[in-house]
């Protein structure tokens, strides 16, 4: 038994490892399913060889799985090898239904939440002098157009926001206006969401484009005052 | 012999757990946004087209969705009444039928709601299909039902401005009032001659869908409050009327299971031949 014993406490010991003790090691993450069966199936494989390197360990490892499988000489575990013979093409047959079975979910739409922007969009410097005066005006210009939306702690949590998918952009999140440039937010305020890219999902955005009803002196002045009220600072390029 | 067996048991006992976690942990993944989409159950007997408190309602399983006031173009709205939806859907393999339901305190003649659909295989903006700068979009096509003649309108609208009733009428709605909640109907045929305007509706694929309402309440100058462009709206979502049931699934399941049934047997009778 014990040549058959250690390949199994090996494998219940290496799924253990995978799915419990490697995602806890810093700088991991949980491993997928699908990833795990994988190493799974290579510690097999591995186990196998290995126990078949010679013809005394392949008899000592493959012999009590005969004995098991033809049960002969089994004695007590007689019920446990009819509850395998059972269970086994049970599995075969979940498995396999599960894998034909029709999907019920909708088709999965990949949205990238920073397109690149037109070539005219990138470079451009903020024509408007960072006066307090100017930081001012543009807070006010944001909570007359912006903050019924994106909230009046720029925090994406207005008012307006709750039914719209892809939620308003959150400014104090330091993954959305710190790591973009004053140019790209000129073009997103002046286009607005139908001014995206295809994989932006333009069809989706309840982004207004703005340039129909701002002029540009007010876009940049809400530029500055959006990077102020979130305590942000735009990308630049040192 | 005893205790080895023992630990034997344990072992393999722990081991089918392990195998039958990992089927679980990896097929449980599937379940998990359901309100991201309204389903149309298959029913037999004809849908009711005309009756929000028929009994079959009850089959068909509510999905809500959030709503926003309409803030995307002029003339906005900054506060709406109706907060979310809840939509229901059935079909009989003919015939699509929606049950809308949403909470408004008063009811009021220009009380109304609208469901919208892409039309065709382009994308089309959730705002009246407007058209996008980098993307060639497509037409909507918009079920419209209005509490004054309590009957519905069937339009088409390509951007703004374009909002027309279409010269084929193909959906019919009714709504009914009770307890501070509309119950709204809107029914079609899933399929109409005109694809080119109509939402075409094939059993088992998805359908961008979107909603609309306005509460007809008046200020204190009597002005109506919400009215054309200023009204709550939703994002697109999906939709889709049930195939009819396929079993071959399980028919595949039990060939599998026959095949596997199979192979343990022709190993056994070699391996006890072989020894």
């Amino acid at each position: 038994m014990g040549a058959l014993g250690k390949p199994i406490i090996l494998m219940v010991g290496m799924y253990l490892f995978l799915k419990f003790v490697l995602p806890n090691i810093p700088g991991s993450a949980p491993l997928p399913s699908s990833l795990i069966f994988l190493y799974l199936l290579l510690t097999a494989s591995g186990i196998v060889i290995y126990e078949t390197l010679s013809g005394e360990s392949k008899d000592a490892f493959w012999g009590p799985m005969q004995r098991f499988l033809t049960g002969e000489n089994v004695g007590g575990l007689q019920a446990l090898r009819y509850g395998v013979l059972i269970l086994f093409p049970l599995l075969v047959g979940w498995q396999t239904y599960g894998s034909t079975a029709v999907s019920d979910l909708p088709p999965t739409e990949s949205r990238t939440v920073h397109p690149a922007p037109p070539g005219e969009y990138t470079g451009l410097s903020n024509p408007v002098p960072k006066t307090p005066d100017n930081i001012m005006q543009g807070k006010g210009f944001y909570a007359a157009f912006c903050s019924p939306c994106h909230g009046g702690n720029f925090d994406g949590k207005g008012p307006a926001a709750r039914g719209f998918i892809p939620a308003p952009a959150n400014f104090a999140d330091p993954t959305t206006i710190a790591m973009l440039q004053e140019s790209y937010l000129f073009w997103r305020i002046k286009k607005g969401g139908v001014g995206l890219p295809i994989e932006g999902t333009p069809w989706k955005s309840a982004m207004p484009r703005w340039e129909v009803e701002l002029p540009d002196e007010w876009i940049w002045k809400i530029i500055m005052g959006e990077y102020d009220g979130a305590h942000q600072s735009p990308r630049t390029w040192e | 012999m005893k205790p080895a067996n023992r630990v034997m048991k344990q072992v393999l006992r722990g081991g089918v757990a392990m195998v039958v976690a990992t089927i679980i942990g990896g097929t449980s993944l599937s379940v998990a946004q359901e309100s991201v989409s309204v389903r149309a159950t298959l029913m037999t007997g004809g849908v009711p087209i005309d009756d929000p408190n028929a009994a079959a309602w009850s089959s068909a399983p509510p999905a809500t969705f959030p709503m926003s006031p309409q803030v995307h173009w002029p003339n906005r709205i900054q506060e709406v009444t109706v907060k979310d939806v809840s939509v229901r859907a059935l079909h009989d393999g003919k015939q699509v039928a929606f049950l809308l339901e949403y909470a408004d305190p008063t009811q009021d003649p220009d009380d109304a709601a609208a469901l919208e659909f892409m039309v065709g295989d382009k994308k089309a903006h959730f705002a009246h299909g407007q058209p996008m700068l980098q993307v060639e979009g497509g037409p909507v096509n918009i079920w419209f039902w209005k509490n004054k003649t309590n009957k519905a309108a069937d339009m088409t609208a390509k951007g703004f401005g374009t909002l027309k009733p279409q010269e084929h009428q193909d959906v019919t709605a009714k709504g009914v009032y009770s307890n501070g909640s509309w119950k709204v109907v809107f029914s079609r045929n899933l399929s109409t001659g005109h694809a080119e305007e109509d939402v075409q509706i094939t059993p088992g694929q998805f359908i961008s869908i979107a909603f609309a309402v306005w509460d007809g309440r008046k200020d204190g100058a009597g002005e109506l409050v919400e009215k054309g462009s200023q009204k709550a709206v939703s994002s697109w979502w999906y939709f889709r009327a049930d195939a009819p049931p396929d079993y071959s699934g399980y028919m595949y399941a039990a060939i599998a299971a026959a095949l596997a049934l199979g192979f343990q047997f022709v190993l056994i009778r070699k391996l006890k031949k072989g020894q």
